[in-house]
């Protein structure tokens, strides 16, 4: 990206080792790469629990619409297994609610905190830019005048501009050894910092389905006999809604 | 022939609508006298006639032989009688064996060819068989061998009489459809040949046994209905003409009651169908058309009555009719409705809120990409790619397919009985009111509504449990279903004790690389300035500080120890933020011993607070006045700059006021300076005004404003103490000015 300009201006001489630029663009690249993800990630996991939460939710709406139906009055098998239902539900909303408090505290927070450290780095990217910029700017002023003929108002100026160049120059090298120093720390931090995050996602995701699993295991037994495979409880269903179709009080002619 | 035919073949038994005179099938009770006996078109059959014939020969004899010796009465009676019976079962045996052919040559050889629907067309021919079949063999075991004087016939009718209602009850009740199928197959080319020649074999079967009343498939269709309302006939010309002391008059007389009311069965069963048909076709047709035209004062008469009715029903009177089974049947038809209808609108909701979570499955992968190196290999813990979004993507397919449409299509199918059971209401109603009226209306209004209730009451009785299944199965889905992807995603996980131990610090850790990372140069160097200010704007929010309040021992020292002038009381709380600075409460006394900080910034001011000295910005002093303290006033409360009435009032104040307004020039310099502290608030602000509107003086006193102006506020009254005139200055300028034409300058 700092390139290209200087290449306008004089492909010829080089004030920073291509190898140098080399290094820092890819260490440049790693981090805005993960500085995408990291946003990307924090937003899709706050859909996502969102997402789990809602649908826990319209469980537990099924399930407490059903009970407070009056047919459970009327039926106490009913009742009883619309009871179960609730309980199941409920508690599954309670497990769920739990996982997406753990995650968020536990990845959703520091993906956020992370991404909040990008801004500084991309200004210091830029200061270093700008300060390359003015660096090569003195530097060919400078060698404007050092190629013009050696006259004393000529001298005077190249002092000058050789002054002018100094401060700039340390400043830039200093800027570029200090972030070249810095990306790769702040690069690889990110696994320490990640890797807890990723555990108690796993963890968390883990524990809420054996919950899941456990509290879904005997509920099938309470809701119905089942006896019945899956294809021959549908084939019931489609043999009940044909008769009631021919139904006179149902049918349409 | 052709007559007889036309005479025969009527499309439907009776006409739903309107008109009854020719409706009933059958005679409407039994105690009309055999003079008015009703009949309908169809029975005039040749046979019938020829009945009737014979009996109206026996007829008058009875009638008018009163002279006659009673045991010739007798003899003759039963002479007749036998003639009867003879006729029945003979008449019985020919339909007998019509069926048996019809079965055979027609329906038969139909099935195998397999063109038509033979079951819509003759229904159930074969059971009607065999209730023939079944009364034949009753009567003739009855009559054969057995003496006329004995001969028991009203039984055998009694016995069959429960399947024979069922199976003509259903027959008749499905005629009419069979007759309009019967003309659509004659339409077809193909299946009106395959009939012409069915009837072609019975023709000449026929022709062999000398029987020639045969005609066409309408005719066959129709013998049983034909049949079924001869019996009632046959059974009353028997029991006229069997005499009192037989055994066999009181059987008879229940046989032929049995039989009336299997016919008038029939009828209800077939009206109730036909009013559910006349209601749901018209519910229909919802065109404004139809509409206007239903619109006539009949109906407005109905309505009107019907409204009153429900109103009489519910304000508390004890309704007069009351059908429990129905009730039972609407209460549990209303429930199921209820849930399916939520049922269905939850799980829609359910699958939208699933569309969320199967592309949630994909931040597990990314998150472990991260922490992937191109350049090395760092993922440590070893998870397979979930592929999370298939069992969730199964989940949601199935639930679709098992559970919504079922339910979907369920719903739908309750709408009509709804319409039917409002329908039944209204006739309710009706029949309520009308029984005030005449009992025609009565009768009618009866029958309509008991032909509805009845056919209601035993739909409900098969929906109810119908649905009520569907609804459990889907239950039963929803839940299967859930286990399903509970267990499939529980697969996919490693157990629990694979997983390493969890960081019980999370937190701690990455907080401290948090910190780490903030600690290096270019994120100290340039985070944005933000943090900072935010930090300033925090400070008013925290609580009071915890240093004690002044006591009054304080303030009497503070009081006692420095002149008034120098006295200052607190305007609002303040919390310390530089070094010793003290942290103070609203109205608290302090003598202000400096009116600068060692830096020279003259907004912080040293004081004394009785207790401690510390630096307090002057801002948040204000001079302190005995007799406003006294005097409580609510303004000081919330003293700031806007209040101009400190520097109005009291000459005492005057004093301060001018040590204020020393004090505030100092601090023009102040305001220049970028301070960290917003809040700390220059008094210099107090003076600066900008004009709102533009101002024009009338006099030399007065000093013209441009719009926007800046000025700077001298005094801020007249000087006859007028509070609305301020003298103002600008551009070496001064005069007075409109107050209400000045806004204060807000820093911004």
């Amino acid at each position: 990206m700092s390139w290209i300009p200087f290449k306008n201006n004089n492909p010829k001489k080089q004030i920073i080792s291509k190898t140098v630029e080399r290094d820092f663009e890819r260490e440049y690249e790693k981090l805005q790469k993960i500085e995408d993800q990291t946003k990307k990630l924090h937003k899709d996991m706050k859909k996502s629990t969102e997402a789990d939460t809602a649908m826990s939710k319209a469980a537990v709406k099924i399930s407490s619409d059903l009970l407070s139906n009056p047919l459970c009055e009327q039926d106490p098998q009913f009742l009883k297994s619309m009871t179960a239902l609730d309980t199941a539900m409920r508690r599954m909303d309670a497990f769920n609610q739990e996982k997406v408090n753990q995650i968020q505290k536990t990845v959703i927070e520091p993906l956020k905190k992370f991404s909040s450290v990008f801004p500084s780095l991309n200004m210091a990217v830029k200061r270093r830019e700008q300060t390359l910029q003015d660096y090569k700017r003195l530097q060919s002023k400078v060698e404007k005048y050092e190629e013009k003929e050696k006259t004393g108002p000529t001298m005077v100026k190249l002092h000058q501009a050789r002054e002018e160049l100094r401060p700039v120059r340390e400043d830039f090298e200093a800027k570029n050894k200090q972030l070249l120093e810095e990306m790769p720390k702040f690069y690889h931090s990110r696994i320490d910092y990640f890797q807890p995050s990723f555990e108690a996602l796993i963890r968390a995701q883990v524990a809420y389905f054996t919950e899941m699993h456990k509290i879904f295991g005997e509920l099938t037994e309470q809701i119905d006999q089942p006896g019945l495979t899956d294809e021959q409880r549908e084939r019931d269903n489609e043999a009940r809604l044909s008769e009631l179709k021919a139904l006179s009080i149902v049918a349409d002619d | 022939m052709e007559n007889k035919m036309k005479q025969i073949f009527r499309p439907k038994m009776y006409i739903g609508e309107g008109r009854r005179s020719t409706d009933t099938v059958v005679a409407e009770n039994v105690t009309d006298t055999s003079g008015t006996i009703r009949r309908s078109q169809s029975d005039r059959t040749e046979y019938g006639k020829k009945l009737k014939d014979k009996m109206a020969s026996q007829d008058t004899p009875t009638s008018s032989c009163s002279a006659l010796d009673p045991q010739e009465i007798r003899s003759k009676m039963m002479a007749k009688r036998l003639k009867v019976i003879q006729e029945l079962l003979q008449t019985e045996k020919d339909y007998l064996t019509d069926l048996e052919l019809c079965i055979k040559e027609v329906v038969e050889p139909l099935k195998d060819i397999q063109a038509v629907e033979v079951d819509r067309l003759f229904i159930n021919i074969e059971s009607i068989k065999q209730v023939s079949a079944s009364l034949l063999a009753n009567l003739e075991e009855a009559t054969a061998g057995v003496d006329p004087e004995i001969q028991i016939i009203g039984k055998t009718f009694s016995h069959v009489k429960a399947e024979m209602e069922e199976a003509y009850k259903i027959y008749c009740y499905h005629q009419d459809d069979a007759n309009s199928l019967l003309s659509t197959y004659e339409k077809d080319e193909e299946v009106n040949q395959q009939f012409i020649n069915c009837i072609m074999t019975l023709k000449t079967i026929y022709d062999r046994e000398g029987k020639s009343n045969l005609l066409n498939m309408r005719s066959f269709m129709i013998k049983p209905v034909q049949r079924v309302m001869k019996y009632p006939l046959l059974l009353r010309e028997l029991w006229n003409c069997t005499p009192d002391s037989h055994p066999d008059i009181r059987p008879l007389e229940e046989a032929l009651n049995s039989v009336n009311i299997i016919n008038s069965n029939i009828n209800e069963f077939k009206r109730g169908k036909d009013l559910v048909m006349k209601y749901k076709k018209n519910e229909e047709e919802g065109r404004l058309r139809n509409k206007i035209n239903k619109f006539s004062f009949h109906s407005l008469r109905k309505k009107s009555d019907r409204v009153t009715g429900h109103i009489k029903r519910i304000t508390g009177k004890e309704p007069r009719i009351k059908d429990e089974k129905f009730d039972k049947e609407e209460k549990m038809f209303k429930n199921i409705e209820k849930a399916v209808r939520q049922l269905t609108k939850n799980v829609s909701d359910l699958l939208q809120a699933l569309e969320g979570i199967s592309t949630a499955a994909q931040n597990d992968q990314q998150l472990q990409s991260m922490l992937l190196d191109p350049d090395k290999c760092e993922s440590e813990c070893p998870l397979d790619t979930k592929n999370g979004s298939n069992p969730y993507l199964h989940f949601k397919n199935k639930l679709e397919h098992l559970v919504l449409k079922p339910l979907s299509t369920l719903q739908s199918m309750f709408v009509a009985p709804q319409k039917l059971i409002q329908k039944r209401y209204d006739k309710l109603l009706d029949y309520d009111s009308s029984r005030e009226r005449s009992s025609d209306e009565l009768e009618l209004a009866r029958r309509d509504y008991e032909a509805l209730n009845a056919q209601l009451v035993e739909g409900l009785q098969v929906f109810n449990p119908a649905s009520k299944k569907i609804l459990t199965n889907c239950i039963y889905f929803i839940v299967a279903l859930f286990q399903d992807l509970m267990n499939s995603t529980h697969r996919k996980f490693p157990s629990i004790q694979h997983l390493s131990a969890p960081l019980s610090n999370i937190s701690e850790v990455q907080n401290s690389i948090m910190e780490e990372l903030n600690n290096l140069l270019f994120v100290k160097e340039n985070a944005p300035k933000l943090i900072e200010r935010k930090l300033s704007f925090d400070k008013p929010k925290r609580p009071a500080p915890e240093s004690p309040r002044q006591s009054e021992a304080q303030r009497v020292k503070v009081l006692s120890t420095y002149p008034l002038d120098k006295v200052h009381q607190l305007k609002r709380n303040c919390n310390a933020t530089q070094e010793r600075d003290l942290s103070l409460f609203e109205g608290e006394l302090v003598a202000v011993i400096e009116q600068q900080d060692p830096l020279g910034s003259t907004s912080r001011w040293l004081v004394d607070t009785g207790s401690e000295k510390g630096y307090v910005y002057s801002s948040f002093l204000k001079p302190y006045n005995p007799i406003k303290e006294q005097n409580g006033n609510p303004q000081d409360r919330e003293v700031d700059f806007d209040d101009v009435s400190i520097f109005v009032n009291g000459s005492k104040r005057n004093s301060m006021k001018s040590l204020n307004s020393f004090s505030s020039i100092n601090d023009i310099q102040d305001w220049t300076e970028t301070d960290d502290n917003d809040s700390s608030g220059n008094t210099d602000d107090q003076q600066i005004f900008y004009a709102v509107y533009p101002f024009q003086a009338r006099c030399e006193q007065e000093l013209s404003l441009l719009e926007y102006q800046r000025v700077r506020i001298l005094k801020f009254c007249d000087a006859s103490g007028n509070r609305e005139w301020w003298l103002a200055e600008a551009n070496e300028q001064k005069g007075y000015v409109p107050a209400n034409y000045l806004g204060k300058m807000s820093y911004a």
